[in-house]
């Protein structure tokens, strides 16, 4: 069953407008990544699923209720974290936790939400006294609360550290595992990587690309890049490559493997491949990619 | 349910911020005690000084500890996206307000009781006639001048001024309600300061007439609801 819904969604800031008649479904239980740089529209959408404004034009759904008209509904079964939102600075996060439980209907126990997040330890702390990802966490904490059966998550683990990064990943992996549906924006393509199952890039409000994530990524997931040996025709290369600016760039799923390829090749002929950079590809170079694809 | 922790929040955020307990119940109280304990002895056309004055500095009260509080919380609030994350939790837009206003009222009302015992005691100011209607009445504009000084923060761009925009509400409620002494004013803005929902608490104590204060306070409740749907911003603006 299809737990969100949009299709032709539009909404303009001021005259701008941010997002332009996107449409996407994320199935019950699955983990969406809408992925995009800053700018791309991820959180306006974000914004309008969430309720917190109406669309300008289209059609949007969320366990079957349009976010806006039907907001109060929507709130007991939806959590937010939002990219950018206050906290009361004075409360400690024990305080802040225990009154956003008073404005939830049937809350987590305060510790169960503070062990979700990693904060058991930071319990007693202001929140002025937290670090930025510390003060992600307690948004983590705070839209966990009532066990939401829809939960968008917008840009999670920006200002977190590696660790808490990654046990951060491990959460959302488990609450996906329990049923709850996952929307995550976020510019880090391993995290969209790492955790979804499908996704949409956005750019300009647009949707260019989008689909089960592997079927997706699967020619864009690393690229390897050398100096082309002089007298070597690109097409001699045992794997496709595309020339630009005297270096030959392999685009491939297992970017370690294709080096490897290339790397044997090389050596049965007796040429060095020069200046070797061998890497998983990065949201730019995927936009790269694909507008070279569009071209 | 969430209406309650709406209020409790709001009640411990007004007793927490240190800041704003100066402004908004050190200097008003201050103000509303020690301007009739210094005019404890003096009489004008007839009436106690300390009287007259403690009736004036009632909108003082009302429109530092009621208006500005709220007005000045509720757009800090706002620039810090403290009420876009309310928001994001289950509470209705209505709770939200409605407990921050109830809250706001309630703290106010509560000054006002204790001015009146304090400048009874030190200043021989008499407790009011009919004790339930200076209650109800001076809840009445607690809960107005909350709901106006909410209203209000649609016209605050930014919460560094805050203090700014409010301050002169609160010496246009101080003149016309005679808090800063006796101020020679022209008829037809006397007639036009009678209007006001602070005056007309203070008219209401003095006289004891209730039907023209109240509806006055009403008109003011209602444009304040009104100002509320049209124009309150949960969010600052983004340019």
């Amino acid at each position: 069953m299809t737990a969100i819904q949009v299709n032709g969604l539009t909404r303009s800031h001021q005259g701008f407008e941010a997002v332009k008649g996107i449409s996407f479904e994320v199935a019950e239980g699955e983990i969406f990544a809408l992925l995009g740089r800053n700018g791309a529209g991820k959180t306006t959408t974000v914004e309008v699923l969430a309720g917190f404004g109406r669309a300008d034009g289209g059609r949007v759904r969320v366990l079957g209720l349009d976010p806006h008209t039907d907001r109060a509904a929507l709130r007991r079964r939806t959590g937010i974290m939002l990219q950018e939102a206050g906290f009361f600075p004075d409360l400690t996060v024990a305080q802040t936790v225990d009154t956003w439980r008073d404005f939830t209907a049937a809350p987590r126990p305060r510790d169960e939400a503070l062990g979700l997040a990693g904060l058991t330890g930071r319990a007693a702390t202001k929140v002025r006294q937290l670090s930025g990802g510390e003060k992600r966490r307690l948004d983590l904490a705070l839209a966990l609360l009532g066990r939401p059966e829809v939960l968008f998550l917008d840009e999670p683990t920006t200002g977190m550290d590696p660790e808490a990064r990654s046990s951060t990943w491990d959460v959302v992996r488990g609450l996906a595992a329990q049923g709850t549906t996952i929307l995550l924006t976020t510019h880090y393509l391993e995290e969209a990587q790492r955790l979804a199952s499908t996704m949409a890039i956005m750019d300009e409000g647009e949707i260019v690309a989008s689909g089960g994530m592997a079927e997706t990524l699967a020619p864009r997931g690393g690229r390897v890049a050398f100096r082309l040996p002089a007298h070597v025709d690109p097409g001699d290369l045992p794997l496709p490559v595309t020339v630009e600016g005297g270096h030959a760039v392999c685009r491939a799923e297992d970017p370690d493997l294709a080096s490897q390829t290339l790397l044997t090749w090389a050596a049965e002929r007796g040429l060095r491949l020069a200046g070797l950079e061998v890497r998983t590809a990065t949201l730019e170079d995927l936009f790269l990619d694909l507008q070279r694809s569009a071209r | 349910m969430s209406l309650a922790a709406t209020y409790r929040l709001g009640t411990r955020l007004f007793w927490r911020d240190k800041a704003m307990l100066f402004a908004s119940v050190i200097t008003p109280v201050g103000l509303a005690v020690g301007m009739p304990l210094l005019m404890r002895h003096m009489t004008t056309g007839g009436v106690a000084a300390a009287t007259s004055i403690f009736h004036g500095t009632l909108a003082i009260l009302l429109s530092i500890t009621a208006f500005m509080n709220i007005a000045v919380a509720l757009t800090n609030r706002r620039d810090q996206l403290v009420l876009k994350r309310l928001r994001a939790s289950e509470l209705t837009d209505g709770q939200i307000l409605t407990g921050q206003i109830a809250s706001t009222a309630t703290q106010t009302l509560a000054m006002i009781v204790v001015c009146a015992v304090a400048v009874r005691l030190a200043a021989g100011v008499p407790l009011p006639a009919n004790p339930l209607a200076f209650l109800g009445v001076a809840a009445a504009g607690s809960a107005v001048l909350s709901l106006l000084g909410a209203a209000y923060t649609a016209a605050i761009p930014r919460a560094e001024l805050a203090g700014v925009y409010t301050m002169p509400v609160f010496l246009v409620c101080g003149v016309s309600a005679g808090a800063m002494g006796p101020i020679p004013l022209p008829s037809w803005l006397r007639e036009v300061l009678d209007l006001l929902p602070t005056t007309a608490v203070v008219d209401a104590v003095k006289t004891g007439d209730l039907a023209g204060p109240v509806l006055i306070l009403t008109s003011w409740a209602m444009a304040g609801l009104v100002a509320i749907k049209l124009w309150f911003r949960w969010e600052p603006r983004r340019s």
